[in-house]
């Protein structure tokens, strides 16, 4: 069973790749454009810092370094799960979803596998550039900080998925609104900066019910030697937002077969 | 005067059909009530914590800097445009066609459409975010000159129009036209001031703005709402940059208009 | 009268050759081969105030290239147009408030809203008065009973109805000559019927109408005059009697016969389906031979139970035409 899974899931990938290669222009296009408009907000960052100012306590690269993990996880999350709202929207507007329901697969996997795209790989490559020069500049890291790192980052990652598919699952009832994903992405914004910025309700907000800090703040704070208990708390949250996500995607799914479309 | 009646009558057809046909899709402008807040509560700790050991950064207080912000996010319901998507959509499906046969200029329909689009915007956009910052997060948005914001905001919006219609152009041209569209509009975005003042950019870059356009869509009517106007260290007075705003404006109808024709001659040369 | 006066008409495009390899786009930008399309070559034709004509041709023909030059979106590389007087690509914008255009595959209705709204906005470009306007509405929506129709979103209308009202908005500001392009394309038989019954009605007032169609039922039951144009080229010119007569005199003779035989010996007649031992189809030809006397063979080679002769349809003629060219007469 697992072992059809991956099989399909690589086939999807090698389908991805091809289709990639085939639209090799648009392919490098959309790379560039979404790296650029992406390191737009370290840009920002990097511009405070360059008149001059500062977030209290902070030094830029230490700020520099929460935007390239979150920027990371983005580029993740848009390779592996960014598709599953277009599709799901696109199969609710044209009402052929049951061409995935007939499927001898679960739905949601092959909705999730064969939306897979590379167009972030770019984004990826710049996050994990950024990610290693700020952190170059922040001071010796150990390696039970690296561990640390890992079990946040991947938190993070599954926040990523559950906000996909809470958005997927949105597409069911609020069919055809191409600017679902705006909701969203102003949310994930709130991930990007030192938590403590922000008023403690709002960070406790962030930290535990949509915890979108865990994207890159946490993580981070991890490298930077701050991880604290909050932030292990927080994985909590992260796995039951992810947990919210599954179940209410698959639940728009039995609507939709008793619906019958 | 009856010219400009019945192009009147025009502007008050296309818009008002346009204002129904999205009607129907005004949930999606009201995703806007939610997103233009969100933001604003972001920039709003962002700016205060950057602010908190200092009265001035690039010359901006904190207050004028939040009002900033939401002055760029409503002038920017006001403003927004999607001339160059539509165009390119009806050159690719061949529908461009209907309107050569038709007695009306398309980016005089474009306009017109824009107009009725962006009144569902000031109803379902702008009116509700305004209330929102006004007297939810006591913003103090009271432009410096009512008259001048006006005019500047009117100015803003033909020129968002006059350069998005140029690049929807391109589709005569290119069969992906869409790259030259999202470039630019990552250029416009970056430059436009919508992401930042653009007095926080290099002193180099600056300059470079100066004599770029991206700034008469933003910047400028933002600056003008606010009531003081600098950039690369050159202050202008109001009146001043209002008046470099219509000829900025002026220059790209003009520049529009000629690739306009270009297009056309194209288009009936091989019935792209 | 000639409404369109068309002479010479050529239309050469000029294109490259474009690779669609990473490596190809980009020596594109470099060198590029030259394609030199012949669209339209040396048309001449007229046609008369307040008649239908069709112009019938195989895809990739050259009807739409001439159909876009006579609306004045396309300029001819070569040649004369005259459409009432003005020349469409010179004067167009003058010209277009004389015309109108229904394309079966570019909708000029707006998708989300009803049509009446899409009318009113047309009525403001081109300034119909607002009496006009009304009188012309409730003309050509009774026409096609479409009152409650135009008041329902045009995403959720049916394709029938949707193209009739195309058809008012393309009639509100009472064009004198019509465009249509493929007007009936994937209709069913009824909405097709109502729509050639209208076109027949508009016709009678006075609107002269041009025609491109697959659909020959349209081209019999509407055009008294035929141009068929094939590789860009006019291959024939004249009414839709003298086309079937040009052919030379052809019959289609259908017999059920009572015995087997064993050949059509008979000079002239060719057997174009069998569909057993009984059921023949025959294309007879009457150059050399009267229907009379073929009859009267036919009836000393075999025995038949049944006989019946018709017309050689439509899509045989324009087979013929577009294969072979036309016959000298």
């Amino acid at each position: 069973m697992l072992r059809k899974y991956i099989r399909i899931y690589l086939e999807c990938i090698k389908i991805s790749v091809s289709t990639a290669m085939t639209y090799r222009l648009n392919f490098l296009l959309d790379n560039f454009i979404m790296l650029v408009s992406n390191i737009l907000f370290p840009l920002v960052t990097l511009l405070i810092y360059g008149s001059g100012a500062e977030f209290p306590n902070w030094s830029l690269y230490e700020v520099l370094l929460i935007q390239a993990v979150f920027t990371m996880s983005t580029a993740i999350a848009n390779i592996f799960f960014g598709g599953v709202l277009w599709v799901t929207m696109r199969h609710i507007i044209e009402g052929s979803l049951e061409i995935v329901l007939i499927k001898p697969v679960n739905c949601l996997f092959y909705l999730v596998a064969s939306t897979v795209e590379f167009g972030s790989l770019t984004l990826f490559i710049g996050g994990v550039v950024m990610f290693a020069v700020a952190l170059s500049h922040v001071g010796p890291v150990s390696i039970l900080m690296i561990l640390q790192f890992i079990v946040l980052f991947l938190s993070g990652v599954c926040v990523m998925m559950g906000i996909s598919l809470i958005m997927a699952a949105t597409s069911f009832k609020w069919v055809g609104n191409s600017r679902l994903p705006e909701i969203f992405d102003s949310i994930k914004y709130f991930g990007r900066y030192p938590q403590n910025i922000f008023h403690k309700a709002i960070s406790a907000v962030t930290s535990f019910i949509i915890p979108v800090a865990m994207i890159g703040y946490f993580p981070a704070a991890a490298l930077l030697g701050e991880a604290d208990f909050t932030a292990f708390i927080a994985i909590l949250p992260c796995f039951v937002f992810t947990m919210g996500g599954v179940l209410l995607f698959r639940h728009m799914i039995r609507l939709y077969e008793g619906a019958g479309g | 005067m009856d010219f400009i009646a019945r192009k009147l009558k025009v502007v008050k057809a296309v818009a008002l059909v346009t204002y129904k046909e999205w009607s129907a899709y005004r949930t999606h402008s009201m995703v806007s009530i939610f997103v233009g807040p969100v933001y604003f509560i972001v920039q709003y700790f962002i700016w205060s914590a950057v602010y908190s050991r200092r009265t001035y950064l690039n010359g901006m207080e904190l207050s004028e800097m939040l009002t900033y912000f939401g002055v760029t996010t409503l002038i920017g319901y006001i403003t927004m445009d999607f001339a160059d998507w539509n165009l390119q959509m009806l050159v690719r499906t061949g529908k461009f066609l209907t309107f050569a046969i038709r007695p009306i200029h398309h980016r005089f329909f474009a306009l017109s459409q824009k107009i009725g689009h962006r009144i569902l915007g000031l109803f379902f956009e702008f009116i509700p975010c305004l209330f929102i910052f006004v007297f939810i997060f006591k913003v103090d948005l009271r432009p410096a000159s009512y008259f001048w914001t006006i005019i500047s905001v009117a100015l803003a919006f033909l020129m968002n129009l006059y350069m998005n219609y140029t690049i929807g152009l391109t589709a005569f041209w290119l069969v992906q036209a869409t790259g030259v569209r999202r470039v630019y509009l990552l250029l416009q975005g970056i430059f436009s001031g919508g992401l930042i003042p653009l007095v926080f950019f290099p002193k180099a870059l600056q300059k470079l703005l100066l004599f770029l356009p991206f700034q008469y869509v933003s910047y400028v009517p933002a600056m003008v709402y606010i009531g003081r106007y600098t950039l690369a260290d050159v202050s202008v007075p109001i009146p001043h940059i209002v008046g470099l705003q219509a000829v900025a404006v002026i220059v790209t109808a003009l520049f529009s208009e000629l690739v306009y024709r270009l297009s056309m001659k194209r288009f009936s040369g091989v019935g792209a | 009268m000639a409404i369109i006066d068309v002479r010479n008409l050529t239309k050469t495009y000029c294109t490259y050759k474009r690779g669609s390899s990473f490596t190809d786009t980009l020596k594109s930008f470099f060198h590029r081969e030259k394609i030199i399309v012949n669209a339209v070559r040396d048309v001449t034709f007229q046609v008369d105030e307040g008649q239908i004509a069709g112009i019938l041709g195989p895809n990739g023909a050259g009807k739409s290239t001439t159909i876009k030059m006579l609306t004045g979106t396309l300029y001819p590389t070569g040649g004369q147009i005259s459409v009432m007087g003005y020349t469409p690509f010179r004067d167009r914008s003058t010209y277009v408030n004389h015309i109108g255009a229904v394309f079966g595959q570019k909708s000029q209705l707006i998708w989300d809203i009803p049509p009446i709204d899409s009318f009113h906005m047309n009525k403001a470009i081109y300034s119909i008065p607002e009496k006009e306007f009304r009188n012309t509405l409730n003309e050509l929506t009774g026409m096609f009973e479409l009152e409650d129709v135009i008041e329902k979103p045009t995403r959720v209308l049916s394709l029938g109805e949707r193209m009739k009202c195309e058809f008012v908005m393309a009639m509100l500001h009472k064009p004198k000559i019509v465009f249509l392009d493929e007007p009936t394309i994937g209709l069913d038989v009824i909405a097709k019927q109502k729509i050639r019954s209208f076109i027949k009605e508009m016709n009678r007032q006075g609107v002269t109408f041009i025609l491109t169609t697959h659909d020959l039922e349209d081209v019999e039951q509407l055009a008294r005059k035929v141009i068929i144009i094939n590789h860009g080229q006019k291959v024939f010119d004249d009414t839709l009697q003298n086309l079937k007569m040009n052919l030379g005199q052809k019959k289609i003779i259908r017999l059920v016969l009572s015995k087997p035989v064993a050949e059509f010996e008979l000079n002239g007649i060719k057997v174009i389906e069998k569909n057993s031992d009984y059921e023949y189809t025959l294309e007879v030809s009457l150059e050399n031979n009267s229907i009379n006397s073929v009859i009267k063979q036919l009836s000393e080679m075999c025995e038949f139970s049944d006989i019946s002769i018709k017309e050689l349809p439509m899509e045989k003629i324009i087979t013929e035409i577009y294969e072979n060219g036309l016959k000298e007469a």
